[in-house]
């Protein structure tokens, strides 16, 4: 799968991911408990320098598996190993060290910035928690972060509130950026963004790993921005990832019925190509988490399903054209 | 050309706020056709969702709007609610991005249904519910009988958009007002939504005005766009008009800013430098001029006014507010917006 060769490993290694959420059974409820299948076994790799793109619905895993690898979400078993390095298994110490490597930026920057404190503050609270503030340097390299997000270094005697969306989430990546992480786990980054200033915060990040050489897994529900971000994409659904590959075999030969369905469903801004194309419109809604489907888990929407869908699990497996598809019947298919 | 179903002229609406007056809208013209779908895009703040909610006299009670919107070639503006009540729902209907806003939690779907038929046709009750029923079944919902006992908690959050949609096609209205109607939902179930939509004008004849950010869906349902900046129409036209002869740098800025999903190349996505303007206070000059790539003297001096394009290939409803309006239908877009650095200039000098 990966450009780089076999003696390298790779930056990000996830394995066997399960993430399980226990609901209910509270005092009120006259239900017993019920288990969550938010992320039922998720395997995937990042390169060091490269974005994979983690793409999926509502409910379908992607935030949790961010969170998972984050170990702000407990895994129920699997791995996520980071340098070759086992997070999982980390208590809170030993974690603290190894976030300087691995951070986040989320969608809503302004609800991870403390309103009380300027932004050169919540920059540098990083390098605090870390016992690494000097006073002589510290601002300068508050000055330089900001610098390296398109900002004016006087930003940092602002509040959050004299800030606009836009230039909020360049505060946000520039806290991740100050402990000059190899990682960032970026989680909906832009969508809370209008047009015209999410597609600076695009290039900011594309400029970033220019730079810097970090890492990106980029969690979006946007199929669009992630195309223009990545390099290799996972397309998740209901807790599996269920095709992942190199982005130009993803998007213009999708092989998962439910990738296709889910290309065919963004809207193209041209008007002649958009309203040429065949939209696949799916029937029913995703079902619950709770109780998913025997076999594959897109069978109950799928055009294509067969006797063996409901009892057997198709794998992930490489299928023609090098990616890894998980269906029975994978076929690739123009859908754009 | 048929007469407009809708003709809105000079429409204005000022808010008071702690800074002083907000100019939300400032001079907004459009006429709606029938049969048409009429789109209104534009950023935050631009003023499209204040339009829509101006045309059924929903604005808060502090906004005060001048100029004229007629209906059927009768003045709205200045009825009172109770004069108001027999066109919503009846003439105009109404989606909103939020189900809920539509939807009460404590009724059943199918009660909801059934009261907005009786609310505005004398029909028996039982006639009303087996009419809710088709309608429930027209809007995609399947087991429709079974789902008239549904709360709207019950249900998903493309099935209760679907839900509003059978509501507002009950009276089969003339125009129905869509703010946003996919917004808040996943793609495939946009898509869904979307299709029950085009179901919606089919079955009603309405004419659909679809408030959007979304070039996207845009491009796959209107007919005609207007592109909303700074509280007016800063261009207007058919959508082969809008997105293939661009007559307004603001309308290229934000077609050049969206990745498309079909795009192989690794292109750097065109950005807007700078921020709308606070729409406090008078505007001098055009409003987007600190923005604008092409901006000359004159444009801070002269705000300009949306004039027919007379590029060769543009229908007769295409118009743009731009001194240079011409020139720009001739430019290729990757030249408008040059990216030179990834700092955003005008928020570094901030």
């Amino acid at each position: 799968m990966s450009t780089t060769d076999a003696s390298s490993t790779p930056l990000l290694e996830v394995s066997d991911l399960v993430v399980h959420f226990q609901k209910g059974g509270g005092f009120f409820s006259r239900k017993g408990k019920t288990t969550i299948h938010a992320v039922c076994g998720v395997n995937f790799t990042v390169n060091e320098g490269e974005t994979l793109g983690l793409v999926g619905e509502s409910g379908c895993g992607k935030t949790t598996t961010g969170r998972a690898i984050l170990q702000l979400e407990k895994a129920t078993s699997g791995s996520v190993k980071l340098n070759g390095l086992e997070l999982t298994t980390l208590d809170r110490e030993e974690m603290k060290h190894i976030r300087r490597n691995l951070q986040v930026v989320f969608q809503d920057p302004f609800g991870s910035l403390d309103p009380k404190m300027t932004v050169g503050r919540s920059i540098a609270e990083p390098l605090e928690i870390h016992k690494e503030w000097d006073k002589a340097t510290g601002n300068d390299r508050v000055g330089e972060v900001l610098n390296l997000v398109g900002l004016n270094p006087k930003f940092a005697a602002r509040f959050p509130n004299e800030l606009s969306g836009g230039q909020r989430q360049r505060i946000g990546i520039a806290r991740a950026l100050i402990m000059e992480p190899k990682m960032l786990i970026l989680d909906e980054p832009v969508s809370a963004l209008d047009v015209s200033v999410q597609a600076g915060v695009v290039n900011l990040l594309a400029d970033l790993q220019d730079r810097l050489g970090i890492s990106y897994l980029f969690v979006a529900h946007d199929l669009s921005v992630v195309r223009h971000v990545s390099d290799r994409v996972a397309v998740m659904y209901l807790g599996k990832i269920v095709e992942i590959g190199d982005k130009v075999e993803i998007y213009s030969a999708p092989q998962h019925p439910y990738t296709q369905a889910l290309l065919s469903a963004a809207p193209l801004a041209d008007p002649i190509k958009e309203r040429r194309r065949k939209h696949i419109i799916l029937t029913g809604d995703v079902p619950s988490a709770a109780a998913p489907p025997s076999g594959c888990r897109f069978r109950t929407r799928c055009w294509k399903a067969q006797d063996i869908c409901a009892s057997e699990e198709p794998a992930l497996k490489i299928q023609n054209g090098g990616h890894q598809v998980a269906c029975h019947f994978p076929e690739a298919v123009e859908v754009l | 050309m048929p007469e407009p179903i809708i003709e809105v002229n000079d429409l204005r609406v000022d808010f008071p706020s702690e800074d002083g007056t907000v100019h939300a809208i400032r001079g907004v013209h459009f006429d709606l056709f029938p049969h048409e779908v009429f789109g209104i895009v534009g950023e935050s703040g631009s003023g499209k969702s204040v339009t829509s909610l101006a045309l059924i006299g929903l604005l808060a009670k502090s906004a005060t709007a001048t100029g004229s919107i007629k209906l059927n070639g009768e003045e709205l503006l200045g009825k009172s609610e109770k004069e108001l009540t027999p066109y919503r729902g009846k003439t105009i209907a109404m989606i909103f991005q939020d189900p809920m806003t539509s939807l009460n939690p404590v009724y059943t779907i199918g009660w909801q249904i059934t009261e907005a038929i009786q609310a505005h046709q004398s029909v028996s009750k039982e006639d009303a519910k087996k009419e809710a029923v088709r309608l429930l079944e027209a809007a995609g919902i399947s087991q429709a009988e079974n789902r008239m006992e549904s709360y709207p908690h019950e249900f998903s959050g493309g099935m209760r958009q679907r839900a509003v949609i059978a509501i507002a096609m009950a009276n089969s209205p003339q125009v129905i007002l869509a703010d946003e109607p996919t917004t808040a939902l996943d793609v495939t179930v946009q898509a869904q939504v979307l299709d029950t939509l085009k179901v919606a004008l089919r079955e009603t004849q309405a004419s659909l005005v679809l408030i959007t950010h979304d070039l996207g869906v845009i491009a796959g349902l209107a007919d005609r766009v207007a592109v909303m900046y700074a509280g007016r129409i800063v261009e207007t036209g058919t959508v082969e008009d809008l997105f293939y002869r661009t007559a307004m740098p603001y309308t290229h800025g934000l077609l050049g800013s969206i990745p498309s999903v079909d795009d192989t190349g690794q292109e750097r996505l065109r950005q807007i430098p700078g921020a709308p303007p606070t729409m406090v206070g008078d505007v001098q000059g055009c409003p987007f001029a600190p923005r604008c790539p092409l901006r000359q003297a004159t444009c801070f001096e002269v705000e300009p006014e949306l004039v027919k394009v007379t590029n060769s290939e543009s229908s007769a409803f295409h118009t743009s507010a731009c001194h240079f309006a011409n020139d720009v239908t001739l430019m290729p877009a990757a030249s408008m917006f040059t990216d030179t650095s990834s700092a955003d200039e005008s928020e570094k000098t901030i």
